[in-house]
């Protein structure tokens, strides 16, 4: 077994050509000619080439021990400029009778062809054309076969599983013998065995080795080598597509692989970060299939705005925003989540997700880089024979995993008194205070008939059905050393749980690379997709939010007693006290709900070698979506009966433009120096009408040509952001590495004298281990230190002068009016907007221990805002809703440490864990003037906001506790007689969790693999308005008190004297529980929680066994996503019931129940 | 690409001076809006703030028509202002919270446009009499508000407003009405000429409703301050008030189009309940209270047939007989016979063509009886005036309907002479004569009625002890602040408080004291 030796890294800045690199397959060529260099010609011993090498052009290269000693090579062919490194390590190689694999594109192993045993390798070994040293017998076949006594040969092929192709100078032996051989060129080996068979090792640098047993019966193997990250040090990818060592960087990065995201899928991708990445809080929305997420890089970065990373595609930005904006906590009508940008992207077209947590690693994006970048690289395709076919098929079921703990004791009714006509049924629809629950016969319920007074607990299951996601994804790749493809077409169908909700996405991604001349590459990716969506659950108030009925009916109802929820005329049937809360059955039925969104994303890039060392790169992206959305409140809907009308059309384009230039060389054989120096143009425009309308003229007609009152409102947002950016990088010996950027961004946001910032990064990391000799237990050991600003203009246009627009209007009097934002509030315009910044400062810490099989990083940080440019609400008696500021300070510090280890690594046999910890602490540090709070939202009623406080942590919640005198008592308002309110300005919680952590295990054995992911989150509250419902509605079992006798109440009054109430039994609730929502505390829970997210049980078919099919692998695997809940202190609702990715967070608002998915997934490769 | 060199040929040029200079090219003109202008057009916002300010939403189903016992609903929210019902207490702070971003931010736009130009002082002494008549209402309702300082948050960057004592504000109303009312100038011709949805420009007839203002505004300060209210009252009358017919300031609507283009309070009351006129489908449960229709029966009011109708069998049938309220002590639950309550008539009190009236001859007329009751005004008799009232409020249906004699005069004289003023009684009877007819004959101005209520005590509504109330069963002496005032205008709200008492539905407010 070859032993991981000798494995040297060192470090580059590389503008190579990725996708020939990546797909280069192997070099492992006959030699036909032995290269021969005369006495005179000048030669250096291999290793020293190999150190040149790796100085120069940043490889890395593993071999076995010993492997290049003695072994000379051409010096002027190590500096011979005119061939690419490759050809120059190949020739190299080729005179020393040694061989490599290019493992990826900063990644050598290198080998020797030969056979290790001293036996005859094959019969073919012969005509092959390899040099056997000199030590090796010259047997002929038979001469060998007689020699061993073996009965049986067993051929096979040794297919690397990275990419497909055959896999020569593998080591191949009989365990327990020093029998063994090579393989070949083509991957082929043949060896002799004994008739009873054996285990046979197959082994190569840079690959986990694989034991596998062998039979007499069997005579022909194919294995498959699986590349083992563990032993290579990872190339990462960082800001603007830059691959780096990972010793060198100086910031924490973290990559995730792509596998990560397609077997256990999420329709949204980003959803699936949740628990993978120390730092990153990622939380899934409650609002069904198509919905948007919201990921959060050490804490939100800005007071009101945008503090969601920035998504970037193969070094390009896309845009994420959600059209028409976020859905909020409190919203009415059309309050959809419409789904973000990133909900577009199919997971089976990503390689690697890379996150760059904010400020240091994303210095060079500037301006938007202040909230973390999330880059996706997406799979190329890899110089191959033939296509190569993915085809990748998911179907997972899905339901609804939480239940409230309602009480099932009294039931429909008011006063204690169950209804026994329709009009009461009508009026109490809503209302569990009823009488107790004793099955008699004369209940009546609000479709008029008899039923049993029998409690209902279904109603959850009842309602909502079990949804489905089948995803379908097939690729072509393939390619030679001058062109690469990859072709891939997706399909997504999801069935809410939501009756009547569906979603489908369907997406066409190409990506083709060419190199069309030894210095000119060029490279092209297209993807179209097709997002439609029908019946997205809307949330927040009553008001056509569909959840309402399953968490509101009466406890007694069979909620199907309501369906289909319209009558003979279509008009909605009444089931309650108030019209705004829909019958849910009418809204899933009638409401017309759709959306679309076609979206196109190109992107080209031109990239040419002026000098082998001076790189010059053009690259231009479009990023585009015409999007459709309209809302029908149909004829007959019971709170506006004559109907509305909501729409949205929205085209969005961000188009950037990217020139690069790079440059590197070496002084004094010690540093390496690395120059980039680029230019960026960005342009968003969005062209939008916002259409609403009122009464349908024609009932039933439902066009926007039908209404008696319409009106269409125009936008259009242009923004441009021009930018010159550079950066240095320099390596001393490998050892200690500095990098320093900067960029200089203009906005066109700002007013001229004030629209230019320049922003600065510095860091360094220092590979201990490479500088002192460390105990043998440290296989590396470095620290990191990096400081950068970061920062922006403001996102929106039109912000720096007050401006005044034309009101729609039927008369003949013009009106005008102060301009509203697009929610109708009126902004105050501050024609003194500066930038704002961001800095970070960021220290890590990162070992690798026992042979690589523990592994710890760590790292602290401290990131602070300044001149934040917020939107504050304020007063409105200063005449408008928000003042655009440039004043807001917030700091968030925290820790992240990622523990890695294997427990066990054994041939067949492998087990690997990794947890993350991360803790943020946010701070509020100011905000403007004279103002010390300001809200981001507020619950459906203003019962909770969530505010920003000066010297208060980001995002808490807020609202009223019961007056308590100073010995605890209650003080009553003798007025309402109902304990009095203190003020709103009670802190109740924080909204977002400061604690985030996920574990996970994976284990191997043989083909069979187990994967787990346990996360949670801590130190957080939720405010929830389904219990302020449950509670006015008397379902939860706190409103059981005063249910038989009436309830007492004492207190004090205000002048401190005893107060004593008694709430009769007919009064109970609208004298007491109908009110208890003046007391947001009571509310208020916990948000702890922690959740099994993920189990991947996968199976690698032996598709050997099938060779017809000419499958080269094939999976099957279990999957499920959120299965359990560990741990939680809800007992009526999940804690990430968030219904908005907006900034409010802490709220539940009676969004669509969260659920639990589970699912198989086929993966074939041909 | 050539796209690409195109557009970014800026971005292609190398870092130096010129690329600096380039790259904010044209900046200017991307952040211009292409939907909006930088200049103001005065008049076409003072348009604007003319329909912003007659909007009340105080005067809604929900709020004080409920409050003055002419509607009510079988539920809480719409019914809030019959019932006080705790849990949606937040409802009567909608007027505060739309009031200054609307109306108050768009006058203070017309006056900074106009001030400072000689030539357009009619405009700007008008702009100065809408301002007057937008803040009354607001610091009616709530007592102490911000007035120096509100709606300044553009010009003078006051994000957290000061609020000003009532009496202050009141002194200053009255003081501003006054000056504007001198400076109107009849020869100036630069008025707001069509854009003046009220008046068309005529400068008199806004001096009229600028005397008129004064009269209102004097006679709130009867209880807290009589000698003041003398002066003011005095004044106003002197100065000419709206005494006739053509010079009430109403403002008119076409009545289809955009929602701004309806009568806002019929609009408001056929989205809450009636837009099925049918009876049942009442969305919100709306119908007249019984209070209401009682009394116009009582009376054998002629207006009751004008203003109100029951559904039989699915049409609006006016018959006196068959008109009934619903009482506001019905919990939650639909009655059985709701068909058989009386509600608005769609074609006078919901019709969206009707115009708002601000000030009509029977307010002046009422007002001016209860100056000659206190002996303050002696051009006429307190019996005399408050007959001309009653003819007024009756002839004023022609507006709200759009038909001439909807009240014949034989109805008027036979009312009229069925309720003179008892002139024998004690100041109190009479009062209460005259705030009884002022109830009937403001309707549907319920914030007018609710303010003349807390000043007199008449009519004498007897309140509704609903359970889970959160006044123990009295009617509202005021309306609550905005919650977020508490957070986003904290001091100044805090001062408030300490200053008029607790921001609570029964403290009272200055001149109510």
């Amino acid at each position: 077994m070859i032993g991981l030796l000798g494995l040297i890294a060192s470090y580059g800045f590389s503008q190579h050509f990725a996708s020939v690199n990546s797909g280069r397959a192997f070099s492992g060529r006959a030699f036909k000619t032995p290269p021969s260099f005369t006495e005179a010609e000048q030669t250096i011993t291999l290793k020293e080439a190999i150190s040149g090498l790796k100085k120069r052009y940043h490889f890395k290269f593993a071999y076995q021990q010993g492997l290049l000693d003695n072994k000379f090579v051409s010096y002027s062919l190590l500096n011979n400029t005119q061939l690419q490194p490759e050809v120059i390590v190949e020739k190299m190689l080729e005179g020393c009778r040694l061989q490599y694999k290019q493992i990826n594109k900063k990644q050598f192993t290198i080998f020797s062809p030969e056979p290790e045993s001293k036996k005859k390798p094959s019969a073919e070994g012969a005509s092959n054309n390899y040099y056997h040293s000199s030590d090796v017998p010259d047997l002929s076949w038979e001469e060998y076969m007689e020699d061993n006594e073996f009965n049986m040969i067993i051929k096979g092929r040794v297919i690397s599983g990275e990419d497909g192709q055959p896999m020569p100078g593998v080591s191949i032996l009989l365990k327990g013998t020093t029998n063994g051989t090579n393989s070949d060129t083509n991957g082929d080996f043949n060896l002799g065995i004994p008739d009873e068979g054996g285990v046979l090792v197959f082994s190569f640098i840079g690959f986990s080795s694989q034991e596998v047993s062998v039979t007499a019966s069997q005579t022909t193997l194919s294995i498959t080598m699986r590349p083992d990250a563990s032993t290579l040090t990872e190339v990462i990818v960082t800001a603007l597509g830059i691959e780096k060592d990972k010793s060198s960087v100086a910031y924490s990065v973290t990559e995730v692989k792509g596998e990560e995201f397609t077997q256990a899928r999420e329709n949204n991708v980003a959803n699936a970060l949740t628990g993978k990445v120390a730092g990153v809080n990622a939380t899934g929305i409650s609002t069904g299939p198509g919905g948007s997420s919201r990921v959060i890089i050490r804490g939100n970065g800005s007071l009101t705005g945008n503090s969601q990373p920035l998504y970037v595609i193969n070094g390009m930005p896309i845009d994420n925003s959600v059209p028409g904006g976020s859905a909020t906590p409190n919203g009415i009508t059309s309050n959809v989540d419409r789904g973000d940008g990133i909900a577009a992207i199919n997971p089976d077209d990503i390689e690697s997700i890379t996150v760059l947590k904010g400020g240091t690693a994303a210095a060079l994006y500037g301006s938007r880089g202040a909230n973390g970048v999330i880059l996706i690289t997406t799979k190329k395709g890899k110089a191959q024979k033939g296509i190569g076919v993915e085809y990748s098929s998911t179907f997972t079921i899905e339901k609804v995993s939480v239940f409230p703990d309602f009480q099932y004791e009294y039931g429909q009714g008011e006063g204690g008194v169950k209804p026994t006509t329709l009009a009461a049924a009508q009026a109490s629809g809503r209302r569990s205070f009823g009488s107790k629950i004793d099955g008699s016969s004369d209940y009546v319920a609000a479709d008029g008939l008899n039923h049993p007074y029998t409690a209902q607990k279904d109603n959850l299951k009842n309602f909502y059905q079990t949804g489905n996601t089948f995803t379908n994804t097939l690729a072509l790749a393939g390619g030679n050393e001058s062109i690469l493809y990859r072709l891939s077409l997706a399909d997504l169908d999801a069935k809410s749980v939501l009756p009547n909700s569906t979603y489908n996405r369907k997406t066409a991604n190409l990506n083709v690379s060419a190199k069309l001349s030894d210095r000119l590459r060029i490279e092209s990716v297209v993807q179209y997709s097709l997002e439609t969506a029908k019946n997205r659950a809307s949330a927040g108030d009553a008001l056509g939010n569909p959840n309402w009925t399953p968490y509101e009916v009466a406890n007694t109802v069979d909620i199907r007693w309501l369906n289909p929820g319209y009558d003979a005329k279509d008009n909605e049937i009444i089931w309650n006290d108030a019209a705004i809360a829909n019958n849910s059955y009418f809204v899933v039925n009638k409401f017309k709900e759709n959306d679309d969104k076609n979206r196109f994303i190109g992107q080209a890039s031109i990239a040419y070698d002026i000098l082998k060392n001076l790189t010059v790169k053009g690259i231009v992206t479009r990023d585009f979506y015409s999007y459709n959305y309209t809302n029908i409140l149909p004829t007959g809907t019971a709170y506006t009966p004559l109907g509305e009308y909501a729409g949205i059309k929205s085209d969005l384009s961000e188009t950037n433009g990217m020139v690069t230039a790079t440059y590197k060389t070496e002084i004094a054989d010690k540093f390496g120096i690395s120059i980039l120096a680029g230019t960026n143009g960005r342009k968003m425009e969005e062209k939008r009408n916002n259409f609403s309308g009122k009464n349908y003229i024609q009932p039933y007609f439902y066009s926007f040509s039908n209404l008696a009152t319409s009106s269409v409102t125009p936008y259009t947002g242009r923004t441009t952001t021009n930018s010159i950016f550079g950066s240095v990088d320099l390596d001393y010996k490998s050892i200690l590495y500095l990098t320093a950027t900067g960029r200089q961004d203009w906005f066109s946001t700002l007013s001229s004298s004030n629209n230019s910032i320049f922003y600065p990064s510095v860091g360094a990391s220092f590979v201990l281990s490479d500088a002192i000799t460390l105990p043998r237990i440290f296989d590396m050991a470095r620290i990191r230190a990096s400081w950068a600003q970061v920062g922006g203009g403001g996102p929106d246009p039109y912000a720096i002068n007050l401006t005044y627009s034309s009101v729609p209007s039927a008369s003949t009097v013009p009106l005008q009016n102060v301009t509203q934002l697009a929610d109708g509030t009126k902004a105050i315009t501050n024609v003194n907007l500066k930038p704002f910044t961001s800095t970070t400062t960021e220290l890590g810490l990162n070992i690798q221990l026992i042979n690589n099989r523990l592994g710890l990083d760590v790292a602290l940080y401290n990131r602070r805002s300044t001149n934040d440019i917020v939107s504050v609400p304020i007063s409105t008696t200063s005449g408008y809703n928000n003042a655009i500021l440039n004043s807001g300070e917030l700091s968030n510090k925290g820790i992240e440490v990622l523990m890695t280890a294997t427990p066990v690594k054994a041939s067949n046999f492998s087990w690997n864990v990794s947890y993350n910890f991360a803790y943020n602490q946010s701070e509020v540090i100011k905000l403007a003037d004279g103002i010390s709070t300001f809200s981001l939202g507020n619950s459906a009623n203003g019962n909770a906001y969530i505010n920003n406080n000066v010297g208060r942590t980001y995002g808490a919640i807020y609202g009223y506790r019961m007056l308590k005198d100073a010995s605890g008592n209650t003080v009553f308002d003798t007025n309402a007689g109902l304990p009095a309110q203190t003020n709103i300005n009670q802190e109740l919680g924080k909204g977002v969790p400061p604690v985030t952590m996920g574990f996970s295990s994976d284990f191997q054995y043989k083909n069979i693999s187990l994967n787990f992911l346990v996360d949670g989150k801590f130190g957080n509250k939720v405010f929830s308005v389904m219990e302020v419902y449950a509670t006015r509605l008397g379902l939860l079992k706190s409103t059981l008190p005063g249910r038989e006798d009436g309830l007492v109440l004492n207190g004090v009054t205000p002048t401190g004297d005893n107060y004593t109430r008694t709430i009769p039994v007919a009064q109970l609730r609208s004298a007491y529980y109908n009110n208890l929502n003046r007391y947001t505390e009571l509310f208020i829970h916990d948000g702890s929680f922690i959740k099994l997210r993920q189990v991947i049980l996968s199976y690698g078919l032996p598709v050997s066994k099938i060779k017809f099919l000419k499958i080269q692998s094939a999976s099957i695997a279990l999957v499920g996503r959120n299965l359990l809940t560990l741990y939680k202190k809800t007992d009526n609702f999940d804690p990430e019931q968030s219904l908005t990715n907006g900034p409010a967070q802490g709220i539940e608002s009676i969004g669509l129940p969260r659920t639990r998915s589970y699912g198989v997934n086929l993966m074939l490769k041909f | 690409m050539k796209h690409f060199i195109k557009n970014y040929s800026c971005i292609l040029l190398l870092p130096g001076l010129l690329f600096i200079q380039a790259c904010d090219k044209n900046f200017e003109e991307i952040n211009t809006n292409p939907d909006a202008v930088s200049k103001v057009t005065p008049q076409y916002i003072f348009s604007k703030a003319q329909y912003d300010g007659v909007i009340n939403s105080a005067n809604s189903s929900k709020l004080l028509l409920g409050t003055m016992q002419y509607t009510t609903s079988y539920n809480d929210v719409d019914g809030f202002g019959s019932k006080y019902v705790a849990a949606q207490r937040s409802l009567s702070s909608v007027v505060f919270s739309s009031g200054y971003p609307n109306q108050i931010n768009e006058i203070g736009e017309v006056i900074k446009a106009v001030k400072n130009d000689p030539t357009q002082v009619n405009r700007y002494a008008v702009a100065r009499i809408w301002k007057a008549f937008c803040f009354s209402r607001l610091t009616d309702l709530y007592g102490d508000i911000p007035y120096t300082e509100a709606g300044q948050g553009y010009n003078k960057s006051i994000f957290q407003p000061a609020y000003d004592a009532q009496k202050d504000i009141y002194a200053d109303l009255l003081k501003e009405l006054d000056e504007a009312a001198n400076s109107l100038d009849a020869n100036n011709t630069t008025t707001f000429g069509t854009s003046d949805q009220i008046y068309s420009g005529d400068t008199g007839q806004w001096k009229k409703f600028a005397y008129s203002l004064m009269l209102r505004l004097g006679m709130r300060m009867t209880k807290v301050d009589a000698t003041n209210a003398q002066v003011w009252v005095t004044k106003a009358i002197a100065g000419g008030v709206i005494v006739n017919y053509a010079d009430i300031a109403k403002m008119t609507y076409i009545g289809s189009g955009q929602d701004i283009n309806k009568n806002p309070m019929a609009l408001d009351l056929l989205n809450s309940s009636y837009i099925k006129a049918d009876g049942v489908s009442n969305t919100e449960g709306g119908k007249y209270q019984q209070v209401f229709i009682d009394s116009l029966k009582k009376n054998n009011d002629p207006r009751l047939s004008v203003l109100s109708v029951v559904y039989v069998n699915g049409i609006a049938d006016a018959t006196p007989a068959i008109q009934k309220g619903m009482p506001a002590t019905i919990n939650g639950q639909k009655p059985a016979d709701f068909v058989t309550y009386s509600e608005p008539k769609q074609t006078t009190v919901l019709r969206l063509a009707s115009p708002v009236l601000l000030f009509t001859v029977a307010e002046t007329n009422f007002l001016l009886a209860e100056a000659a009751l206190r002996n303050w005004y002696s051009g006429e008799t307190a019996a005399a005036l408050y007959e001309k009232g009653i003819r007024a409020a009756m002839q004023q249906w022609d507006l709200i309907s759009g038909t001439t004699g909807t009240i014949t005069s034989n109805q008027v004289n036979a009312y009229v002479s069925a309720h003179p003023l008892n002139t024998g009684a004690t100041f109190e009877k009479q009062m209460e004569q005259i705030y009884n007819q002022f109830w009937t004959g403001i309707f549907p101005d319920a914030q007018e009625v609710f303010a003349n209520y807390r000043r007199t005590g008449y009519p004498a509504l007897v309140p509704n002890n609903y359970p889970g109330n959160a006044t123990g069963g009295k009617i509202f002496r005021r309306f609550l602040y905005p919650v977020n005032e508490q957070t986003l205008n904290t001091t100044a709200y805090t001062v408030a408080v300490g200053r008029q008492g607790a921001d609570d539905f029964l403290t009272r407010i200055w001149w109510d004291k």
